[in-house]
Order: C-alpha cells, then sequence, then structure tokens
C-alpha cells in the first residue's frame, strides 16, 4: 500500500489533484501502474469531479476502464461483496490489484454509546470488515503471483472519518477505539488533519481550506529500515490545498523536514 | 497468519511443530511456555485441539477457512491470513482491553496447524464466501 501512496503524493505534488482524493487515487494507480481497481464506497458517483474530467486528457484512456465501483449499502453487503470475491478470482480476467472502501465509517451503525464512547460492536464490525479485506487481499495476491502478473501484490486502502463517525468528536490527539482496530490490520495510516493556522475558517473540502497529511504505522517503519524508494515521501509531512477551482494540492512540508532533520 | 504474531509466539509454535511431529506430543516446558506466552486462553486451545473442534474449510477457488466448535457448541469462522474472531472474548480482550494476544479459537486453530490435527471439508464457492461474510457458520 505504500507504494501506492507514495505514487499519488508524487504524482500530485508537481500538479493539482481532485476534490476527491480517494477517486483520484484510483484512477492515479489504475492509470499509472496499470492495475485493476475495486472502488466500494455506499453512495453512488455519478460524475468525476470537474478537475479530474480536466486531467484525463493526460491520463491513459484505459486506465477508468480498470476500475470497478461497486456500491454496497450495508455492512452485510459491503461483507459480502468482499467475500465473494474469490469466486471470481479464478476466471479468465485478472482479480483486482487495489480494493478501495471509501467512508468506512458509513458502514459501522452503532456510532457512540451512551456515555460517548463507541460501542463494542463497532470496533468488532471494524475488525470483521478489516480482517476481510487483509484476507481477501492476501488471498488475491496468491492469485495473482500464480498468473504471474506483474500487479502482484494486492492492496488494500480504507478511509474513515472519525469526526462523522462521532468518536472523540474528531480531535485527533485523543485515541480512537476503532481507529486502534484499523492499526491492527492496515501497516500505514495516513491522518488528514485540518490545519486552521493557515487558512480561512472554511467547510473541510471547501475552496481555502488547508490540511496537514502525515504517515504512521509499521509499514512506515519497514519502508524506512528497507530504504525503498517511498520511504522518504510517507515520512515526512505534507500540506493539502484546496484550490479555488476545487482542485487538491499536495506539497511536501518543508519545516517539518528541517525539524526532523 | 504468522505475521501478525510476535517473534517468541512464532519460534514456540516452530519448536511444538518440530517436536509434535518427532513424538506426537508437546512437552511440558513447551506447555509452560505456552501458557506464558498465551495466558489462560492456552489451556483453552488446548482442550479444543484435543476435542478436535478444528476444521479447516476449502473450497475450489482456493480460498480457505478455520471453524472452531466452541466450549458452547457455537461455530466460530477465523481467517487463515490474519487474526479475527466473533467471539465475545476477541472482542473485550483483544480488542477492547488489548491484553491478549488471541482467543482460544484462534490459537486452536494455530495449534491444529501446528500439529497436524485439524479436520479438513471441501464447501462450494458460494458455501464459502456465505462462510466468510458471516451469513453461515458464524458463532452467532
Amino acid at each position: 500500500m505504500a507504494d501506492i501512496l507514495a505514487l499519488v503524493l508524487r504524482h500530485n505534488s508537481a500538479r493539482p489533484g481532485d476534490l476527491n482524493n480517494f477517486s483520484f487515487t484510483s484512477v492515479t494507480a489504475a492509470s499509472e501502474l496499470g492495475v485493476k481497481v475495486l472502488f466500494l464506497t455506499p453512495t453512488p458517483i455519478q460524475k468525476l469531479p470537474g478537475p479530474l474530467q480536466d486531467s484525463l486528457a493526460n491520463l491513459n484512456p484505459d486506465g477508468l476502464k480498470k476500475i470497478k465501483f461497486m456500491y454496497p449499502r450495508s455492512q452485510e453487503e459491503l461483507l459480502q461483496d468482499v467475500a465473494s470475491l474469490h469466486e471470481y478470482a479464478c476466471g479468465p480476467a485478472a482479480p483486482p490489484s487495489l480494493l478501495i472502501v471509501d467512508g468506512l465509517e458509513r458502514y459501522l451503525g452503532a456510532g457512540a454509546g451512551p456515555d460517548g464512547s463507541p460501542q463494542k460492536e463497532d470496533q468488532l464490525a471494524a475488525a470483521h470488515i478489516s480482517a476481510l479485506l487483509a484476507d481477501t487481499a492476501a488471498f488475491l495476491t496468491r492469485k495473482l503471483e500464480e498468473r504471474s502478473e506483474a500487479c502482484a501484490p494486492c492492496r488494500v486502502i480504507v478511509s474513515f472519518d472519525i469526526a462523522r463517525q462521532g468518536h472523540a468528536s474528531g480531535d485527533l490527539t485523543a485515541p480512537d477505539p476503532v481507529l486502534s482496530v484499523l492499526d491492527r490490520y492496515f501497516p500505514v495510516r495516513g491522518t488528514l488533519d485540518r490545519d486552521w493556522s493557515s487558512a480561512p475558517p472554511n467547510t473541510a473540502g471547501e475552496p481555502g481550506a488547508a490540511w496537514q497529511l502525515y504517515f504512521s504505522g509499521v509499514g512506515v517503519t519497514a519502508s524506512h529500515a528497507a530504504g525503498k524508494e517511498e520511504g522518504p515521501f510517507l515520512g515526512q509531512q505534507w500540506c493539502l490545498a484546496i484550490r479555488p477551482n476545487g482542485a487538491m494540492e499536495f506539497s511536501m512540508n518543508s519545516s517539518e523536514n528541517q525539524t526532523k532533520e | 497468519m504468522s505475521s501478525y504474531l510476535p517473534a517468541v509466539a512464532e519460534q514456540l509454535l516452530r519448536d511444538i511443530k518440530k517436536v509434535y511431529q518427532e513424538t506426537s506430543r508437546i512437552p511440558d516446558d513447551l506447555l509452560l511456555a505456552l501458557k506464558f506466552v498465551f495466558g489462560p486462553s492456552a489451556l483453552q486451545a488446548l482442550d479444543l485441539v484435543d476435542q478436535r473442534s478444528v476444521t479447516c474449510l476449502s473450497s475450489p477457488s482456493g480460498r480457505s477457512v478455520f471453524q472452531v466448535i466452541g466450549g458452547s457448541g457455537r461455530l466460530y469462522t477465523c481467517y487463515t491470513s490474519c487474526h479475527y474472531c466473533p467471539c465475545p472474548s476477541f472482542a473485550f480482550s483483544v480488542l477492547r482491553r488489548n491484553d491478549s494476544l488471541l482467543c482460544k479459537h484462534i490459537l486452536a486453530a494455530y495449534l491444529c496447524q501446528t500439529m497436524g490435527l485439524s479436520q479438513q471439508e471441501v464447501v462450494t464457492n458460494q458455501q464459502m464466501s456465505d462462510i466468510l461474510c458471516g451469513k453461515a457458520g458464524r458463532g452467532t
């Protein structure tokens, strides 16, 4: 997964990206790496946002054909869709190399309990979905390797909005029980935190908004230890600015680099 | 699934496998080590192993999964490449309190794999999908 994220950051540090980061990640992965992507989200995507449509001219035209969108409406449907992927892995078509779940919090129905803490059902449900995704990715990786596909291994990316879920009031400094469960199954965590100091107080995602993006987890540590190319990209803090046309632009946080050095 | 275990636990399972293949028993020192590393769930897991409670299901697609019959007779589905069990102990001791590495059902699956004692069963692809997502054979 780390190499996919590094690719997206490298790709977008030079030019504006798209407001929907996950759809842009899938398009970038499909177009630049040529891998098949399965994109799961509860809300159907009617059309690609404007800035992404503009940038399509620069992308491989076959890229979008490699993305399959699925819209499971409930936790049960999501589990069913992921669980049935093995049935198609033996067919003539290659299985996906990237599984994306956008908005995991929308599949966790219970929300906060009476004491304001997330109910344990949410933790177990998050664990079930995450474990099934990880187990499925491990299976699909074996299938891709059996086919001698260059697009092995199969990776998983999941987005989770703690503010929307109602956990910890969106406070990223407080430990979130569901996030701690996700950390068990996913080796890299990318935290997107609103930068209130450098931008006007707009609603999240509106033009003028600024965000800080940083990566943590055992996957980042392992990348550094192995001296992999994506290591330096993931170990640093990034700034994300929303431009007036709604496009996103990533840039490396230079002050963070100096502090680390 | 082994990559989710700390190195000491992986080494312990390797030692058990080696000794069990040679002698068909687990010596006391390794039993004590099991208890030390995995806590109270070690003895409960060994009990499940003795009762041959672990079945490895596989489907024509090549997908496999463990099913463990718990002490109450309920069926728990555990994945082969990462830790998950729908039992209350996994939710409370592993996920919530983080004071156990895994529950007795997952440890029993590990031990049966290590000792070659799991039952084998073939299911259809559709049945496998239902089991993986918890629609069938779930311990609830």
